[in-house]
Order: structure tokens, then C-alpha cells, then sequence
């Protein structure tokens, strides 16, 4: 990256993340709660482009990282009186990461569609167990409970607000969007983009590509984890059908919006569709989805590489 | 055939020929905004009568697209009907009603969002529809965090009003322990000792199977067996096969198509005939009927609402409720289904809000405090408001009590064969409000 390019990327970054800070304290609070939700999934994407962006790895397992980081966030908050914080995290992560490693293990075997659908499959095998073990997950009813405090024992503990929430959760995402842009920079990522352009080649070289894969997968359901227990805590419950496989279609969709491999991409996608569908949603009620997917099908013609392929076009012509 | 380089090259001119110019993307973006602010100018249609009054805003959440988009747009049918019939008669406490409607894909996480769009943007002062459990479940604390009175409209989980109840949400209909105390008696004292209980497997299933199966015991009856089905299994013939041995009756506990399913397949395999067919009221609902056929016939069931004229529905209130029901929902279905528990329950549920609303003299979100008290204990006396028949809405649980009607299928239609006094209906309250 040339010197000039660097200081517009830090610039821009500077300003939407000023932007994104100060949104809170001028936007109507329903536009405030949304703008944080869209952050969360947008943090799902995010996760998702790893696999599908650097990896050439299509997953429809997603929503099983994102549901189990909500349930292993749930359990923390239930079981731990008062709810903690940070327990609720690191319960999230553990289920995520737990999944995710038995998941790889036998997905990363496999290649293409082939691997789209053994995480689909991992994904529903998920889902029925939630949806059927009611005694344990609440069944289709979920379960609810309270919202930590933000704390940081021995310094201070104070209730969250929609601002401060709204904060965290953009801390968060501002973090990982900066650990996973390391990630993709670094050898790893490289060997990860190799083996997406050929990966006989990349084993040939003597890179031993089932670890990467497995590695991938891991670090994708860890971030799509930490988005499930963002969510946990906003909304306050974990409902079965975030661990269905249609979520990982939407975050699949919100890749190709975005653009994929771009990291930033699919947040602008979860952005764009869930404002589209917000919007749409109060005119047209329950037809609003016909005008979404066709705003969609027309994307996938006109701008295969996504809104920020279209716009980095736009601005070069 | 063409070679790889030349395919992309195609391809790139294709995808990228400058088809989208910045010009046509204005005019687009133009011609869109231009139609979404017409719709905005199209006058609320309760303006005309109500002149200047300022409306009661009240939100209703219904899954009108999704998996359950059927049973919501036929929820919404109550809901409107009633409004419409308010807004005719005068409105609340000379106040018209502006219903805002809001679609939540059958997704509880849309559905939550939905919630809070309502009540933080639209400023709603009451909210009455919810369709699934588990989102009716998602909302509550919205309602609770922003203080508005929440009335159920079709939500059945038991733990609604049991463990997870609030002060703000109430049900003005039945649920599983009712049905099952109201229904036990006529099974074991009438049907046989011994059953079998095939349930959908999930929250609602199971806890409704957990209810007869300890209604039947208490009556002196016996649950030999019970097989769960995975809620949407096509093909329940695995399961249903195993169900043999020395037992009276075969009890469902399904809805939706898994009804269907489950009728048509039980008759397939003998097991109808082998034993007595009873179960939950949904497996026959009038919506289900035409795709049983005769492979229902005979079936006992219990629900609170079913569509005949006979006694003690032959009144005039049900007559004038079911006529209307019947016109507006052949407007969403020209095959002109019969109304169902679900229309009935949302217009009950919005005449209760009517009625609570004008007890208390209520404002607006201010006075939701007394909406509640005034809804607690709420009396309910059969009439154009409550054409079901009375029901009162428990002050302990925020749960109603009505009576239930034993029905059978004769001739490809609900024959009511019993009616369950609502007092008969009871079952002990279990639910301990958060202090507010």
C-alpha cells in the first residue's frame, strides 16, 4: 500500500469511527438501538468473510458460531448471579470455539459445495438439539434474562445505557475489524489466499492446508461467537432460530452486498439489507421482501463485487 | 466453444459495461423515493369520522410473511375487524383507534426489533397481537422496560402467564392446563383409562403433553406411552408406527400441517381405528378440514373457539361475528375458510383492551398503571364484544378462563358434543410478578 493510500485509509477510518461514536448521542433512540444491532451483525459478516473472502470457504454454519456464542453467553448470565460482563464473553467464546474446532474437524475434510453443506448440515444438527432439549435451552421459546452490568471489578460497575452499549459493541467491532485486518495481512492470511486461488498449488509448496483450514474456521466461529454474545446482551435473549441455517443465508447475502474479501464489505451489507428491509418494512408491510429481493437480484447483476467494489468503480471513472 | 480467456472477457463486458451510470442510479433513487411519499400522503381512514380527535395508537405484531404468514394474516382478520368495528361505534372514550400493523417475517429477532420500532418510534399506547410464543416471549420485556400493556393474541406457551409472566401482558384466552383440566374428565370418563400421547416435539408439545399427562392421572387414568415428533417432520410414519399395545385412546398434540399430517397419516396406519382419536383442537381446526377429509372423521377435540351455529353459539352476537369473519377472510383466501380460534381470539383480545381502556378513562401511556388494574379481574359478559361466550381475566396470572367446547368431526364438520363451563376450566395460578 502506497504512503498516500495509507493516510486516506486512516483518515477515512478516522471519520466513520467518529461518526460511528457521536450516532448515539444525536440519533433518534430507535435509529440508535438499530445503528448498534447493524454493528453486531455486521460483526457476523465480518466473521464470515475470513472463510468466505480469504479461505474461498462458502459456510452455511454461521448461524451455529452466532447461536452457540448466545446460548454460552445465556448460560453464563443465568447460572452466575450477579450476571457478569465478562463471564458472559468468555462463556460465548468457549461454546463458539468449541463448536467451531468439532465443526472443522470434519467440514475442512471437504471442499466447495461439499463444505457448505457438511456446516449446513453441523448447523440444523445444532438446531434441533436446542429446539428439542427444552429443559436445558428453553426450547422455541429461548430462553431470557438480564443484561450485565458494564464493569470492570475494582474500578467501576454501572448499567448499561443504549449509549454505552452502543459504545461497547462498537469497541468491540472496531477491535476485531483490527484483528482480523492484522490476521488477513499477516503470512497467515496470504497462506489462507492461496489456497483460495489454488490450493493443489499452496500443498504443493508444502503448506500443510487442513491446519490453515482448520485454523480458519475457528478464528471465523470465534468472531461469529463474540457477535451471538454482543447480541445476547443487547436484546436480552437467545432464541433457537438464530442457530437456524437461514441466518447463515443472510450473512452470506450480507458478504455478497458488501463485497467479499474486504473485511469492511459485509458490514456495509448487513447495514445496507437490514436498513433496505427496515425501510421497505413500513410502506409495503408484508410485501416488503418482494422489492428486497429484487433491490437484491439486481445487485447480484449490476455489482457482483459488492457495494464497496461499485462505489471504489464509481469514484475511479 | 469458447476458450476460458475469452468467456471472462465476455463476462467482464457484461458485469461491468457501465450499465449502471450514476445518472440512471439519481433517477432510480428519484422515482423510488417519489412512490414511497405518495403512500405516506393517502389519508388514515378513520379521519373522515373522528375529525381532529387524536387516536389511540395501537401496535400489533404479526408474522404476515414466513413460515407462519397463513395463521397471521388470519390473526390480523380479528384484529382489524375489531378496530374497524370500534372506530364505527364511536371509538374509546370518543377516540378513534390507528391501528399500526408490523410484520415480523415470523422471526423472533425482527420481531423484537419490531416491538421497539412500535413502541419507540410509532409511540404506541397499547399493543395487542403476537402470534408464536417464542416472539411473543422475545417482546415482553420491551413492553415491560417501556411500560405498556401488552394483550396476547394468540400465544399459547403456558409459561406466558406461569414463570415467565409480567404485569404487562396478559392473555384473554385459554392455554394447555386449562384445556387439560377441562378436557381429562370427558376422556377418562368417557373415551378410556389408557392412553397414548403423540405431541410435537418442542416447547409447546411437550408442555401440553405434560399437562394431560397429569390431568389423566389425577382423573384415574394412565399415560402408557408417549412418542414426540419433530415439529414439521413430513413424513411421520417412522413414528407413528411404533405406536402399538394395550391401550384406549391415541391423544394428538399438533397444529398447523403437522394436524394434517399427523390425521392423515394416524388413519393410514390403522391406528384410528385401532383406538380412540382425541387430541388438541388445532389438529382440527377449520383450516386444516379441507386437506383431512374424511380421514378426520370421528375425531374428538377440545378448543375454545370452533365455527358452528349451533347452540350455545346460535346467538345473534356470533352470528353477526362469524358472518363478518367469513367476508373478510375470503379477501385473503377465495376458498373462503371458516374463522378460527385465531380470528376469535385477537378481536376478543382487542375488545378487552376496549374495555379496560374505557373502565380506566385511560390517556395514554400515562395511565398504564390503571389500564392494568382495571384489565386484572376484567369481567367479560358474552355479546358483540366477547361473541365466544364470558371469560374472566385472572388478577393473580394475567390469564383468562373460559368455557371450552368438546367437539367431534361429523360429516367434514365440527359437531360440538360438550361445553366446559369456564369454572370448570381453572387451574391454580403459578406465576410471581417481578416487582416494578
Amino acid at each position: 500500500m502506497s504512503a498516500r493510500r495509507v493516510v486516506v485509509y486512516w483518515t477515512a477510518f478516522s471519520v466513520i469511527l467518529a461518526l460511528l461514536i457521536v450516532a448515539p448521542l444525536v440519533l433518534p433512540e430507535f435509529w440508535r438501538r438499530f445503528l448498534t444491532e447493524i454493528l453486531i451483525w455486521g460483526l457476523l459478516a465480518m466473521s464470515s468473510d475470513i472463510l468466505i473472502g480469504y479461505a474461498g470457504m462458502v459456510s452455511f454454519g454461521h448461524s451455529a458460531f452466532f447461536g452457540l456464542g448466545m446460548y454460552g453467553a445465556a448460560a453464563a448470565l443465568l447460572l452466575v448471579k450477579p450476571p457478569d460482563l465478562w463471564l458472559a464473553i468468555l462463556y460465548g467464546l468457549i461454546a463458539a470455539a468449541g463448536v467451531a474446532a468439532f465443526v472443522a474437524y470434519f467440514a475442512t475434510r471437504l471442499r466447495d459445495i461439499y463444505f457448505a453443506i457438511t456446516t449446513l448440515i453441523f448447523s440444523q444438527i445444532f438446531y434441533v438439539i436446542i429446539f428439542t432439549w427444552t429443559e436445558v435451552t428453553g426450547g422455541e421459546n429461548g430462553l431470557t434474562f438480564g443484561r450485565p452490568a458494564l464493569a470492570i471489578p475494582g474500578l467501576f460497575s454501572v448499567p448499561f445505557t443504549s449509549e454505552t452499549l452502543h459504545w461497547f459493541v462498537l469497541a468491540v467491532v472496531t477491535a476485531s475489524y483490527l484483528a482480523l485486518r492484522r490476521i488477513t495481512q499477516s503470512p497467515f492470511g496470504m497462506v489462507l489466499q492461496s489456497i483460495r486461488e489454488n490450493e493443489a498449488r499452496t500443498r504443493a509448496i508444502g503448506y500443510p492446508i487442513e491446519r490453515y483450514k482448520i485454523a480458519a474456521v475457528m478464528l471465523s466461529g470465534l468472531f461469529a461467537g463474540l457477535a451471538g454474545v454482543l447480541y445476547a446482551i443487547q436484546n436480552r435473549f437467545a432464541a433457537p432460530d438464530f442457530v437456524f441455517f437461514l441466518i447463515s443465508g443472510e450473512v452470506v447475502i450480507f458478504n455478497v452486498i458488501g463485497g467479499i474479501g474486504t473485511l469492511v464489505g459485509p458490514i456495509v451489507g448487513a447495514a445496507f439489507f437490514l436498513l433496505l428491509r427496515e425501510g421497505f418494512s413500513r410502506f409495503f408491510t408484508e410485501y416488503y421482501l418482494i422489492p428486497v429481493g429484487l433491490i437484491f437480484i439486481a445487485m447480484v447483476i449490476f455489482m457482483p463485487q459488492g457495494l464497496l467494489g461499485f462505489m471504489r468503480r464509481w469514484l475511479n471513472q | 466453444m469458447l476458450d476460458k480467456e475469452e468467456a471472462q472477457d465476455r463476462g467482464e463486458e457484461f458485469w461491468y459495461g457501465g450499465k449502471v451510470t450514476r445518472r440512471r442510479l439519481v433517477g432510480w433513487s428519484a422515482a423510488s423515493a417519489g412512490v414511497l411519499g405518495a403512500t405516506m400522503l393517502v389519508p388514515a381512514p378513520w379521519r373522515a369520522a373522528f375529525g381532529q380527535a387524536k387516536p389511540y395508537r395501537i401496535g400489533t405484531l404479526q408474522p404476515l410473511s414466513g413460515a407462519a404468514a397463513a395463521g397471521g394474516k388470519t390473526a390480523l382478520v380479528g384484529t382489524q375487524m375489531a378496530v374497524d368495528r370500534i372506530n364505527k361505534s364511536g371509538g374509546i372514550n370518543g377516540r378513534p383507534v390507528e391501528l399500526i400493523v408490523a410484520d415480523y417475517e415470523s422471526k423472533p429477532d425482527v420481531g423484537r426489533r419490531k416491538a421497539e420500532k412500535l413502541v419507540v418510534e410509532d409511540k404506541i399506547d397499547v399493543h395487542e397481537g403476537g402470534f408464536l410464543s417464542n416472539v411473543c416471549l422475545a417482546c415482553m420485556p420491551v413492553f415491560e422496560e417501556y411500560k405498556i400493556v401488552n394483550m396476547i393474541g394468540v400465544c399459547l406457551d403456558t409459561t406466558i402467564t406461569t414463570s415467565k409472566c409480567s404485569r404487562y401482558t396478559f392473555r384473554p384466552f385459554d392455554y394447555a392446563p386449562a384445556q387439560a383440566v377441562a378436557f381429562t374428565p370427558f376422556l377418562v370418563g368417557k373415551m378410556g383409562k389408557k392412553w397414548h400421547i403423540a405431541y410435537a416435539d418442542y416447547a409447546w408439545g411437550q408442555s401440553t403433553r405434560d399437562a394431560y399427562a397429569e390431568e389423566i392421572k389425577k382423573a384415574g387414568g394412565q399415560v402408557v406411552g408417549t412418542t414426540g415428533i419433530p415439529l414439521g417432520t413430513a413424513d411421520m410414519t417412522p413414528f407413528l408406527s411404533k405406536i402399538t399395545g394395550d391401550f384406549d385412546g391415541l391423544f394428538g398434540i399438533f397444529f398447523g400441517k403437522d394436524g394434517v399430517t399427523v390425521g392423515n397419516q394416524a388413519f393410514d396406519l390403522g391406528l384410528t381405528r385401532r383406538y380412540k382419536w382425541a387430541g388438541d383442537g388445532a389438529i382440527a381446526e377449520s383450516t386444516n378440514l379441507p386437506a383431512l377429509g374424511r380421514k378426520i372423521e370421528g375425531f374428538v377435540g377440545i378448543n375454545r373457539y370452533i365455527p358452528v351455529l349451533d347452540a350455545p353459539l346460535n346467538t345473534a352476537a356470533h352470528k353477526k361475528f362469524f358472518e363478518e369473519a367469513v367476508a373478510r377472510l375470503k379477501q385473503i383466501d377465495p376458498s373462503g375458510p371458516l374463522p378460527d380460534r385465531y380470528v376469535q381470539s385477537n378481536f376478543e383480545a382487542m375488545n378487552a383492551l376496549k374495555m379496560g381502556m374505557e373502565k380506566s378513562g385511560f390517556r395514554g401511556r400515562e395511565d398504564t398503571a390503571k389500564l392494568i388494574e382495571a384489565l386484572e379481574g376484567l369481567e367479560m359478559k358474552e355479546g358483540d364484544d366477547f361473541p365466544q361466550g364470558d371469560k374472566t381475566l385472572r388478577k393473580d396470572d394475567h390469564q383468562a378462563f373460559l368455557r371450552e367446547f368438546i367437539f367431534d368431526i361429523k360429516d367434514g364438520k365440527h359437531r360440538i358434543v360438550e361445553v366446559v363451563p369456564k369454572e370448570k376450566a381453572m387451574f391454580a395460578p403459578a406465576c410471581k410478578f417481578a416487582s416494578t
